[in-house]
């Protein structure tokens, strides 16, 4: 492998791992302080026992999501220096921005974990709805700077140099804010299933029924209405690239010839060799439609563009395909349980709860699936038709030896982070409620 | 715009030493201590540095923004050429912080936190001393900055600006460094059977700053470091470092009278001034290679970049410094400042 691949999957797996953290540091603080009000609401001990054990969550998350992200703030820098080097100085306000909110979020969060009983109930509920804000702040600052490099702006582009920077203007590039709001109603759709999936499983093993059902009712909430709002948001993102990016999405449809009133391909096997898609379900005109609103619009094909400006097709297309096949399976979850709260006699199935059980994983496994399609679909560029990623390597080889470390680290932290969740939900099982 | 950008930078590291550095320290104090004073350090620690503890390493990431977006060459050579040791930073950042998590926040307390409290003592020794080596090799006058990789080896391009003599002395400095800053924190957070442990502590620490810093300074002296021989002649420097061995005796006076406030203050001062000190000493030539040094004013990024990033930065501290003191003085951290 060369050192070009190998700094490449350590990037990937970074974020792969630094993602599902962020998101649920980002996101279950919500939970909490909704767990919390209804404390303060109800003084039920039930929600009190539910908004400790979620803080808790919340704590873990949130510290191995920092130490992650800090990992990652270096390593931009050590796997990808000459990209750092042009790209610092024109996107680091929302760096810069983030890691503001995030030091907000510190503060706050030093607050409320460790705020029971020492100030007023009313600034310590606060201070957990400044850690949600903030969190979900520093969430949508960070997809300015990979929104920049799907749209760059904010800089002229002049025989290799960087001129006449703008700041402000590359921090509000055209692609933030659809990419922000996909990837905060994933956020919360990827989570809130996560979270509600765990709670289901207990009540499908019968422990502790009262809590987990209330923790369930409030996860699934914002999971469900998030899934549901997702493909308007989809939508918008497809339009988006079929603008600014066509030879992503032409490669995340797998459409090669370039056609007018194209067909929307579902499934299919894709050879890259012979540049062709078989076994896959047509449906006619729907790609034209989707990415331009008019079923007689020309979409331009691969083959209209040179080779090596191309991303790997098959990964792009399959993982396209796992993201809205996923998507739409917990759309439909989302719509499943609003009915539910009319039908309460759906509760008392165990299927029910089977079955949310087994939805857990799959908001993250969608999310994840989307950024190999935005981050291999930009391949081979780092910045959309300015850099290629080969150029922004470090010089320095052997970087191998670096990948194979983090997967052993992460490896070993991913491990040890589920063993402590277990302990977690154990624990809160074996709770005697008053 | 720059210098408001240049003092974000300089308040960064300071309180990133401080903080950070107390808060490693806290795990080094902990690796020397006897087996029941580990878990009375490791409760005195956790009662006053919990709620600040994720606060005091955000310091690190505004520094390297900073450097990434104001200085971007400047940034750029220092991971290029110090990849390795700053790998091994963040490798011990991860375990600390995750051993951190692990030993306060597992719902269980049983023999697995004998684990934890290993992997948070171990790493809270090495990364300091790794940070202190990256440190000591943009120093170190054996950086090789060059564009013709081909023509150096691995070991002369990437291993040896970290793995020599001085880099690992200014490593060893710093952990010192931290023992010191936490040893003394903790004299005030103690009741009165125990402070005399950390009143013991606290004189080694101090001697053990001393010793290694005249070792730093001796080394670089004897192998002719340009660093070191700058900051020998540097008339500020000269004047900082004679303050702060002046600095030295009350020290030593306030912590045998175990005096809160004082020590402190003493304690953060004399990190300050070896800070500066060190600072002054070749400014702004912040990085000494073999063939060249690097002025961190030349690298600067464009004037709009500096704008907006000085605004930023002013209307973060704006949000930030309030919200953090209030933490402080909420959980009765910060009762120096009071009496």
């Amino acid at each position: 492998m060369d050192n070009l691949d190998a700094a490449r999957l350590q990037m990937a797996f970074t974020l792969i791992f630094h993602i599902v953290f962020a998101c649920i540091g980002m996101v279950m603080p919500f939970f909490m302080i909704i767990a919390h009000k209804k404390w303060l609401n109800t003084r039920d001990p039930i929600f009190l026992k539910l908004t400790k054990s979620w803080q808790k969550g919340v704590a873990i998350f949130f510290v191995v999501g920092a130490v992650s992200g800090t990992a990652l703030s270096f390593e931009l820098g050590l796997l990808w220096p000459e990209f750092m080097k042009h790209a610092g100085p024109i996107i680091g306000m929302p760096f810069s921005l983030e890691g503001a909110a995030f030091f907000v979020e510190a503060v706050a969060l030093g607050f409320y974990l460790y705020g029971w009983g020492r100030i007023s109930e009313k600034f310590h509920w606060f201070t957990g709805i400044i850690v949600g804000l903030s969190g979900v702040a520093s969430g949508i600052l960070v997809v300015s700077a990979n929104g920049w490099m799907n749209a760059p702006s904010g800089f002229d582009y002049v025989n290799g140099e960087f001129l006449n920077i703008d700041p402000v203007q590359a921090l509000l590039n055209p692609a933030w804010f659809t990419q922000a709001l996909h990837m905060t109603l994933a956020a919360f759709t990827a989570t809130g299933f996560a979270v509600a999936g765990i709670h289901a499983y207990q009540i499908y093993k019968k422990r502790q029924v009262a809590l987990h059902k209330k923790a369930f009712k409030i996860a699934i909430t914002f999971g469900a209405i998030a899934a549901i709002l997702q493909p308007i948001s989809g939508d918008l993102s497809a339009k988006d690239i079929a603008k600014r990016q066509p030879v992503k999405l032409a490669a995340m449809e797998a459409h090669y010839e370039t056609k007018k009133g194209a067909p929307l391909y579902i499934g299919g096997l894709v050879d890259d060799e012979k540049e062709k898609v078989s076994y896959k379900i047509e449906i006619p005109k729907a790609l034209s439609f989707l990415a331009f609103g008019d079923f007689n619009a020309e979409v331009k094909g691969l083959k209209d563009y040179p080779k090596d400006v191309r991303p790997k097709v098959s990964i792009v297309h399959y993982a396209f395909q796992t993201m809205v096949g996923v998507g739409t399976l917990l759309m439909l979850a989302g719509f499943l349980f609003f009915i539910s709260l009319k039908k309460m006699s759906w509760w008392k199935n165990k299927s029910f709860w089977l079955l949310f059980s087994i939805l857990a994983p799959m908001g993250f496994i969608a999310l994840e699936a989307g950024w190999i399609v935005t981050e291999v679909g930009r391949q081979p560029w780092i910045i959309h038709n300015i850099m290629k990623t080969k150029d922004a390597v470090t010089p320095m080889p052997g970087m191998i030896y670096s990948f194979y470390m983090y997967i052993i680290l992460y490896g070993v932290l991913t491990v040890a982070v589920t063993w402590l969740m277990i302990r977690q939900i154990k624990s809160l099982n074996q709770a005697k409620l008053a | 715009m720059l210098n408001v950008v240049l003092f974000f930078l300089a308040t960064s590291l300071v309180l990133y030493v401080i903080l950070a550095g107390a808060d490693f320290g806290a795990g080094i104090v902990e690796l020397f201590s006897t087996k029941s004073n580990q878990a009375l350090t490791k409760k005195t620690i956790y009662r006053v540095m919990g709620p600040v503890w994720e606060a005091n390493h955000i310091w690190i990431i505004i520094l390297i923004v900073i450097l990434w977006v104001g200085f971007p060459d400047f940034y750029n050579v220092l991971v290029v050429y110090l990849h390795i040791p700053l790998t091994l930073v963040l490798l011990g950042i991860t375990m600390r912080g995750v051993a951190f998590v692990f030993r306060h926040y597992d719902a269980y307390k049983d023999k697995s936190q004998i684990l934890y409290d290993w992997l948070f003592r171990i790493s809270s020794l090495l990364t300091p001393i790794f940070l202190g080596m990256t440190a000591g090799s943009m120093l170190s006058g054996k950086l090789v900055i060059t564009d013709s990789y081909e023509q150096y080896t691995f070991y002369d391009l990437f291993i040896a600006p970290w793995l020599n003599g001085f880099s690992i002395l200014v490593g060893f400095f710093f952990a010192a460094l931290c023992a010191f800053l936490t040893s003394i924190l903790l004299i005030g957070e103690s009741d009165i059977t125990n402070r005399k442990i950390y009143v013991r502590k606290s004189k080694y620490a101090t001697l053990m700053v001393i010793g290694l810093g005249f070792l730093v300074l001796c080394f670089g002296f004897i192998n002719d470091i340009i660093f070191i021989t700058d900051f020998i002649k540097n008339p500020y420097t000269i004047v900082l470092i004679i303050l702060s061995a002046l600095l030295i005796l009350p020290l030593l006076r306030s912590i045998k009278q175990a005096t809160k406030v004082l020590s402190r203050t003493l304690a953060g001062l004399q990190v300050i001034l070896i800070l500066f000190a060190a600072m002054f000493a070749h400014f702004p030539y912040l990085i000494i290679a073999s063939n060249t040094e690097m002025s961190l004013l030349e690298t600067v990024a464009p004037e709009a970049v500096i704008k907006v990033l000085g605004i930023t930065l002013i209307i973060g501290g704006l949000v930030i410094l309030p919200g953090l003191f209030h933490l402080l003085k909420s959980f009765k951290m910060i009762k120096v400042l009071e009496s």
